[in-house]
């Protein structure tokens, strides 16, 4: 069982990572990597709705008649990602952070990863390891995101959340890397590594 | 004049994926042969053709500020009332070309049910709700740009994609990394549409 | 239990369905009070700070109820004026009443359509003047506030704000402080249709960076359309101020011997 668990939390942040190996959840996230603090926080709401949309339709598993599934499925999941927003927007330190991740943050509801983990281990799981499972690829999916936006907040504006690394020793920042496309080419130079490290994921 | 410059630049300009990158998921997955790539396309465009001008209507009426009742917000609900009209437009869509159009449903069939999830939908409604447009006409006008925008660009990734099965692509690039970057350089030559003054 | 039933189903999804409305009801009420006061300490501070009270950094370090506090000992006057300029309504002081970036797009219709508007005026008691502008960037709505000096031309400091203008680009006009100290020391000019210009590939300048001719700056470069979006939107609202302006400072476009006062 502890092996089990160790395996629910590890796979989907290396192994079988939503983003890079199930190719999922690219949809709403990628423009929210200009900057670590919009990256973390973003990464934070998706970890905070996978986890308690999977433990709360884990706990109504066996309830919830077939045909609605999928409404069901939606109504929780954007009751949960309406709260996040709402919170967001009422303290003062999150509030200019929610200001600029926009709809993005109404987005995770169609973010195929808290869809896509429900459908697969919170219809068929107890209640805490959906949890962690939730909670696990939301992390996985929040480190892609954060190691796009270090490379495109540090090359972009020469800065770590915020605080200037690069300017001061005469760096010129890079406008293209801001740009939305770069996010991608970004995330294609992960895949390339990761692959190159894990063969058994290439392709043909 | 404002309607075709509205138009282009919801293809162009702002478009779904080059832009904000909505509908990714299917957009990656449903890319690999132009067949395929251009159904799941139409679908995209006839569904938010669709569902925006009906949740713009829904947004002016029944959700803003006042709409319904003096000094009741209800905006708060608008996320969870556009998914649920997405979800419902979808299925009933579905079941009149079912009945109808048998043709066009062995053709768009399959994607149908794929596209009540997909982010340009739902993200065509909020956008719609930002850019805060003057009559159903616009709503209406932005929905057909950005489903041809959205068309547009699966259709060209598919055809490239096609082309590229044949290139010599070094091996942990094949597949996802290639086509990564193969749209990332396609939104990169987008970018210059941006300029343009309508 | 028969999971697959109608009523089961109809029953099951109506439970849902109030569970969730009731839950949200609850949550968007009771936060509500808390998020309208993080937006208005939010204008407010965008006030103060295009007014000079300090930056953009110390009151978001301060606190909402301390930026509430410096608006509150520092403001004189606040009103609504008319296209004619003359004064329509009072904002309440004491509550630090102002306009939301909401009732700015509204009345920016208004001004849009030709229509009869309201937009408001910020007093403060040393004689400086704030007032907002609004209008469409690239990719969304721009907005922000231009506070004027006691004569009513020459403008003291700027602050601009946007929803979701590309990071790096167009969202310096909020970012870079350089931007918005450009607007300082130049004149705006009332009796034009053109109040003011952000030049695309620079305006004119003397030899300490200065732009020469009164009321132009340089436009950013590489964000050329949220500049030009920026821009339509100064010249609208100053345009909808002019009557006022005009009225109340008594002043034309004289602007050159405004400069050697």
């Amino acid at each position: 069982m502890d092996k089990k668990m160790k395996e629910t939390i590890l796979n989907p942040i290396f192994k079988g990572n939503p983003i890079t190996v199930l190719v999922l959840g690219i949809c709403s996230s990628l423009a929210v990597t200009v900057t670590m603090k919009g990256a973390l926080v973003m990464a934070l709401s998706v970890m905070v709705v996978t986890g308690i949309s999977s433990l709360i339709l884990s706990c109504l598993r066996k309830t919830i008649p077939g045909r609605v599934r999928i409404i069901v499925q939606l109504v929780v999941v954007a009751m949960m990602v309406i709260l996040v927003d709402q919170i967001l927007k009422s303290f003062e330190v999150t509030f200019p952070i929610d200001k600029q991740l926009s709809v993005y943050i109404s987005l995770i509801i169609t973010n195929c990863i808290v869809m896509g983990r429900i459908e697969a281990f919170a219809l068929a799981n107890k209640p805490i390891p959906s949890l962690l499972d939730g909670l696990a690829n939301g992390a996985g999916y929040g480190m892609i995101l954060l190691i796009v936006a270090f490379f495109r907040e540090l090359l972009g504006s020469g800065t770590l959340f915020g605080i200037d690394i690069l300017n001061r020793f005469g760096y010129v920042a890079n406008n293209l890397v801001i740009l939305p496309p770069f996010a991608l080419i970004l995330l294609g130079c992960i895949v390339w590594v990761q692959r190159s490290i894990q063969k058994d994921l290439q392709e043909k | 004049m404002e309607y075709i410059s509205l138009f282009v630049k919801s293809i162009f300009v702002d478009n779904m994926i080059f832009a904000y990158f909505l509908g990714m998921c299917s957009y990656l997955a449903v890319s690999k042969n132009v067949k395929t790539a251009s159904g799941l396309g139409l679908a995209v465009i006839f569904v938010l053709l669709v569902t925006v001008p009906v949740n713009y209507l829904l947004n002016k009426y029944v959700l803003g500020p006042d709409a319904i009742i003096e000094g009741v917000d209800l905006s708060f609900l608008s996320v969870i009332i556009f998914i649920a009209v997405i979800a419902a437009i979808v299925q009933i869509v579905e079941m009149v070309v079912e009945r109808y159009a048998p043709s066009l449903y062995s053709a768009l069939g399959i994607f149908l049910p794929l596209i009540a999830v997909n982010c340009a939908i739902l993200g065509g409604a909020l956008f719609m709700q930002q850019k805060d447009f003057a009559n159903v006409g616009e709503s209406a006008v932005y929905a057909l740009g950005s489903g041809c925008g959205w068309f547009l660009a699966i259709v060209t990734l598919a055809a490239i994609r096609e082309k590229m099965s044949y290139s010599n692509v070094p091996a942990p690039l094949k597949g996802l990394g290639i086509t990564f970057i193969t749209v990332g350089l396609m939104g990169i030559a987008f970018m210059a549409f941006m300029g343009i003054s309508l | 239990m028969n999971t697959n039933s109608n009523l089961y189903t109809v029953i099951y999804t109506s439970v849902v369905v109030v569970i969730v409305a009731g839950v949200l009801a609850f949550v968007s009420q009771s936060l509500k009070d808390r998020q309208e006061a993080n937006e208005k300490a939010e204008t407010i501070s965008q006030m103060l700070t295009a007014g000079g009270f300090g930056t953009k950094s110390d009151f978001q370090a301060m606190g909402n109820a301390k930026v509430l506090e410096t608006y509150a000992s520092e403001i004189s006057e606040a009103f609504t004026v008319n296209t004619e300029g003359q004064k329509v309504g009072d904002l309440d002081l004491a509550s630090c009443q102002v306009f939301s970036p909401k009732q700015l797009k509204a009345q920016n219709y208004n001004i849009r359509d030709g229509k009869a508007f309201a937009i408001p005026v910020f007093v403060f008691k040393n004689g400086i003047t704030v007032v907002p502008v609004y209008g469409a960037g690239l990719w969304g709505p721009v907005w922000g506030y231009i506070a004027f000096n006691n004569d009513g031309v020459s403008i003291h400091g700027a602050y601009f704000d946007h929803e979701s203008e590309t990071a790096g680009l167009g969202a310096r006009i909020k970012d870079d402080p350089s931007f918005q100290a450009e607007f300082t020391d130049e004149l705006a000019d009332f009796s034009s249709a053109n109040v003011f210009d952000i030049v695309k590939g620079g305006a004119p300048k003397d030899e300490n960076g200065k732009s020469v001719i009164d009321n132009q700056i340089d436009a950013i470069s590489g964000a050329t359309m949220t500049s030009r979006g920026l821009d339509a939107a100064i010249d609208t609202w100053l345009g909808a101020y002019s009557a006022y302006f005009l009225s109340t400072k008594g002043q034309g476009n004289d602007s050159n011997a405004e400069k050697e006062d």
